[in-house]
């Protein structure tokens, strides 16, 4: 999302900046004082002020240092931009804009206190626009306007992409040619048979099962012409989407966790599904049949002009007008058929809302009004459905017939031509079968410009995530060290926003085979810092060191493949609980997977189920508990002995029984191995080495569970805490049955 | 529910502020001219004092927010005056603006729910351009002329009642047309796909 807009020069008259200053934030305000749109007002932040521009004149003028509140305030369908001031301490309204802009506006105010603050670090804003600001059109998931930026544009991409495929092109062309080349003959063939046999005393028995002969073969060499194009089309674009599949999902896989994040999941996979189809579609369907017809069009009317130009003439004059009527009917259909489509949407919508709804239906009684509803939605659909077919019905024939009238025309003139004696019969019936042979292609042709639009829209969404720099990779000198499991936090400092740190200036030295407890209340960035050493986001400042080595020099595979992590959610795959153990260490044998196994108190309920370990497990299969997946997770993670076990939240799940089990499982396991836990019930964390509790940002208390309990603050405070809830759980829990 | 509840073992877990809690919510005061005072601010807000409030004490608030409790159906009764910080409270409810307050005090509150709802009213179409999936629109409001593109799925123009229809952009933004009846035939003709 920009958030440097030029500003036009109308505005920048009313704006003199002084020595060294300049605009570090700039956005349109489009709602006037009065709350009407206007075009001519702006917030400007510069590195010393702000302003709010109007015109050319100066609405707003504050410096920064002065702003002590500013925030942007979103309301229903607009947004204000609301401020303090040293010299004034009430709200005070700066500006007011639409929902285009108040996401920006946020971002902007925060880059402004930043800029107070004396921060030099720019805001930026990793949200798409969601229409290009420049010129209006709508932007389909893109960052830029594939309009308005100048980068090479996505149609150049594209055909370097198919210069991979010259060999399959040129062969395609080639058939393409033939294939032209043939359906200009077989005319030639007729009129010649005509002309020469079909006169009476002409011709004979022979001469038409000769013709006859060539027909059928002809024919024959186009059908397997065809086949032999269509199937070449249809592997190159297989090819090519599976390509470009195959590079899209390698991408997705290289960038941040943080760039698939910004996306909702669907979207991902539709560029990698639907949008990749697309290609493939075009290939086969448009691509194809483009360059025949085109072919094919150009070949018949050189021929046609060969023959009797003004008869050419007189057949393409009603070319323009079958193009136009074409094009109009199809708008109007596409109008009807979207009604229909809307409508239809309705119904089902409506279907699914009571369907799913039938509990609250039926407790409420009201399955006649629910009826009745629903009724009114289908005959609005019947309706319209009716209707349309009637008129698709009665105004096909009418099409065809205006599509067909330069046919008319031809056979007129062409058979007074032949009665003129400037014909033959067997010419008039080639040029009438040229005719409509440039018909033919004229209609499907109308339907190219959407194809073509589809395909770089899907193009657009293709490249963008090709384009985009992956955040976190190996760089060269990135090395594979063995993992001995002493962590490292110097002045570690890190936000998922840039304006926002969740962590600052972390200082923590873990030593090998140390278990940390990571306490504090919920956001405070226990996660986050475990995310940091999984390393799926990089720090923003500081050092994070594993075994003195900066992680960014470590070789990302080798050190994933030592550590075991084990997440509160945890994801297992579709396939069995064998191949799911196997996940991490491919090689492991049965014996392994069993020890694994026991130690996370899961080889007891794996072996009870009908299959074992080649249980399936996933989207059909069997269903597994929370807790059940959180033991073969653990199980999952401590197979391949990693030196670094993250347990986050790792045994909530889990009743307090089976909690103690792994947990002393686990101590047996986790000697030697650096182990961060984070738990919400903090009894889990009692024996761990240290206990880091993090509040504010910042790391405020670090210790054993008895020095910290001494020291009755934080720690303290959230263990009595806990305390106290379960005693008053465990009232509830006894009224309950009481009452019931 | 916070840390800071739970600071001190000796303190008992607070039963007490939970039942206060839930009486404050249950809790229904109707505002009217006789026990509320709005003014203006400086800044362009609205300040309310309650001279008699909650247990005799007066109440102050710089700046509340005036929200309306049916935008749609009902603009002008049911006016809940909240808290402006963000788990927003209400102070109370203005039963009728026509009726329970003086005609400044009215304005005053209007001026607040205009700033509030932002949704100009379509008064003239000029243009809807179909184009792959989205539907350009070139229209004259009652706030001046405007462009949006809107999806073109089902959710995007939404009849409040029969004749009134309710347009979201890609954006958020939204516009109304109070009666669709009243356009012209030429643009009843641009907007029938969306009817």
């Amino acid at each position: 999302m920009n958030l440097l807009f030029d500003l036009p020069a109308a505005q920048r008259s009313a704006f003199t900046p002084a020595d060294g200053e300049e605009i570090k934030y700039c956005s349109p305000c489009d709602i006037d004082r009065d709350g009407k749109l206007t075009h001519e007002r702006y917030l400007v932040v510069t590195n010393r002020r702000l302003l709010v521009i109007s015109g050319s004149q100066t609405e707003t003028d504050l410096a920064l240092s002065d702003i002590t509140y500013l925030k942007c305030d979103p309301l229903v369908n607009n947004g204000l931009l609301i401020a303090k001031t040293v010299q004034n301490d009430t709200e005070q309204i700066l500006a007011r804009f639409t929902m285009k802009h108040v996401s920006r506006v946020a971002f902007i105010a925060k880059g402004a206190l930043l800029l107070r603050d004396g921060i030099k670090k720019q805001v930026i804003s990793r949200e798409y626009d969601k229409t290009c600001p420049i010129c209006g059109r709508a932007l389909r998931g893109t960052r830029e306007c594939p309009k308005c930026s100048h980068k090479p544009s996505v149609l150049w991409k594209f055909f370097k992409l198919c210069g991979a495929y010259k060999g399959w092109l040129a062969i395609i062309a080639v058939l393409m040619a033939c294939v032209a080349v043939i359906q200009l003959v077989i005319p030639k063939i007729q009129q010649i048979f005509i002309d020469d046999y079909l006169m009476p005393g002409k011709g004979g028995w022979k001469e038409i099962g000769i013709y006859a002969g060539a027909m059928i073969g002809v024919t024959i060499i186009t059908i397997l012409l065809h086949v032999l194009r269509y199937w070449m089309c249809i592997s190159m674009g297989t090819k090519m989407s599976m390509d470009l599949r195959q590079m899209l999902y390698k991408k997705v896989q290289l960038l941040s966790l943080s760039f698939i994040q910004d996306r909702r999941p669907g979207e991902l996979m539709n560029r990698i599904v639907s949008d990749t189809a697309q290609v493939r579609r075009f290939m086969e369907e448009a691509f194809s049949g483009m360059f025949s017809c085109i072919i094919t069009m150009v070949s018949v009317v050189i021929y046609m002009v060969m023959m009797d130009w003004k008869l050419t003439i007189m057949s393409v004059i009603f070319v323009p007008i079958a193009l136009g009527f074409s094009i109009s009917f199809r708008k109007n259909i596409h109008r009807r058929f979207h009604m229909q489509w809307h409508r239809f949407d309705k119904t089902n919508s409506g279907l699914q809302d009571i369907l799913s709804g039938m509990r609250v239906v039926k407790s409420f009684g009201t399955e006649e009004q629910e009826t009745k509803h629903f009724r009114k939605l289908t005959d609005d659909f019947a309706k319209v459905q009716e209707r349309n077919e009637v008129f698709w019905a009665s105004l096909f024939p009418l099409v065809s017939f205006v599509m067909g009238l330069g046919i008319y025309v031809v056979t007129y003139f062409g058979g007074v031509g032949v009665l003129e004696d400037r014909f033959t019969v067997g010419q008039l019936q080639q040029f009438i079968t040229y005719t409509w042979m440039l018909y033919g292609p004229l209609g499907w042709m109308t339907f190219l410009p959407r194809m073509i639009t589809q395909l770089m829209t899907s193009l657009e969404r293709i490249y963008d995530v090709m384009d985009e720099e992956p955040l976190i990779r190996d760089h060269e000198e990135a090395q594979d060290i063995d993992l001995k499991g002493e962590v490292e936090f110097k002045d570690v400092t890190f936000g998922y926003r840039s304006y926002e740190p969740v962590l600052e200036k972390i200082n923590l030295k873990v030593k090998p085979g140390e278990m940390i407890g990571l306490v504090g209340a919920s956001g405070t960035g226990k996660s986050t810092m475990i995310n940091l050493i999984m390393r799926l986001y990089e720090v923003d400042d500081g050092q994070l060191l594993i075994d003195g080595k900066d992680i960014n020099d470590l070789k990302i595979e080798k050190y994933h493949s030592q550590i075991g992590v084990v997440l509160q959610e945890n994801f297992l795959f579709a396939g069995t609980i064998y191949n799911n153990l196997r996940f991490a260490k491919p090689d492991a044998t049965e014996e392994e997977i069993i020890m694994a196994a026991k130690m996370a108190n899961a080889h007891d309920f794996i072996v009870k189920t009908p299959d074992g370990y080649n249980t399936y497990v996933g989207e059909h299969g069997y269903s597994l508990s929370g807790g059940e997946r959180q033991r073969l997770a653990i199980a999952r993670a401590i197979l391949n002995k990693p030196k670094l076990l993250i347990l986050d939240e790792a045994t909530s799940a889990l009743d307090t029984e089976s909690e103690y089990l792994i947990q002393k499982a686990l101590e047996r396991l986790t000697a030697g191995c650096t182990t961060f836990a984070i738990a919400h019930r903090l009894s889990t964390l009692k024996d761990a080495d240290r206990l880091v509790v993090i509040d504010g940002h910042h790391i405020a208390e670090v210790g054993t569970h008895n020095e910290l309990m001494e020291k009755k603050g934080i720690y303290y405070g959230l263990v009595t805490a806990q305390l106290q809830m379960q005693a008053l759980k465990g009232e509830d829990a006894e009224a309950v049955p009481a009452g019931a | 529910m916070g840390l800071k509840n739970f600071e001190g073992a000796d303190e008992e877990f607070n039963l007490e502020q939970m039942e206060a809690e839930t009486e404050e919510m249950l809790r229904m005061r109707f505002l009217s001219d006789t026990n509320a005072k709005f003014e203006r601010t400086a800044g362009g807000f609205v300040s309310l004092d309650i001279p008699e409030g909650e247990d005799g004490k007066a109440e102050h608030y710089d700046r509340v927010r005036v929200v309306r409790s049916f935008p749609f159906t009902a603009p002008n009764t049911y006016i809940s005056i909240r808290t402006t910080e963000e788990k927003s409270k209400e102070i109370g409810i203005i039963r009728d603006i026509a009726k329970d307050v003086s005609k400044e005090t009215r304005k005053m509150l209007e001026e607040q729910m205009s700033l509030r709802y932002f949704t100009p009213v379509i008064t003239k179409i000029n243009d809807i351009k179909e184009e792959y999936g989205h539907a350009y629109w070139d229209v004259v409001t009652t706030e001046g002329p405007c462009k949006f593109v809107i999806y073109m799925n089902s959710s995007s123009v939404v009849s409040l009642t029969d004749v009134r229809l309710m347009i979201s952009d890609l954006d958020g933004n939204r516009f109304e047309i109070p009666d669709y009846t009243q356009l012209s035939a030429g643009e009843l003709k641009k907007l029938d796909l969306f009817l």
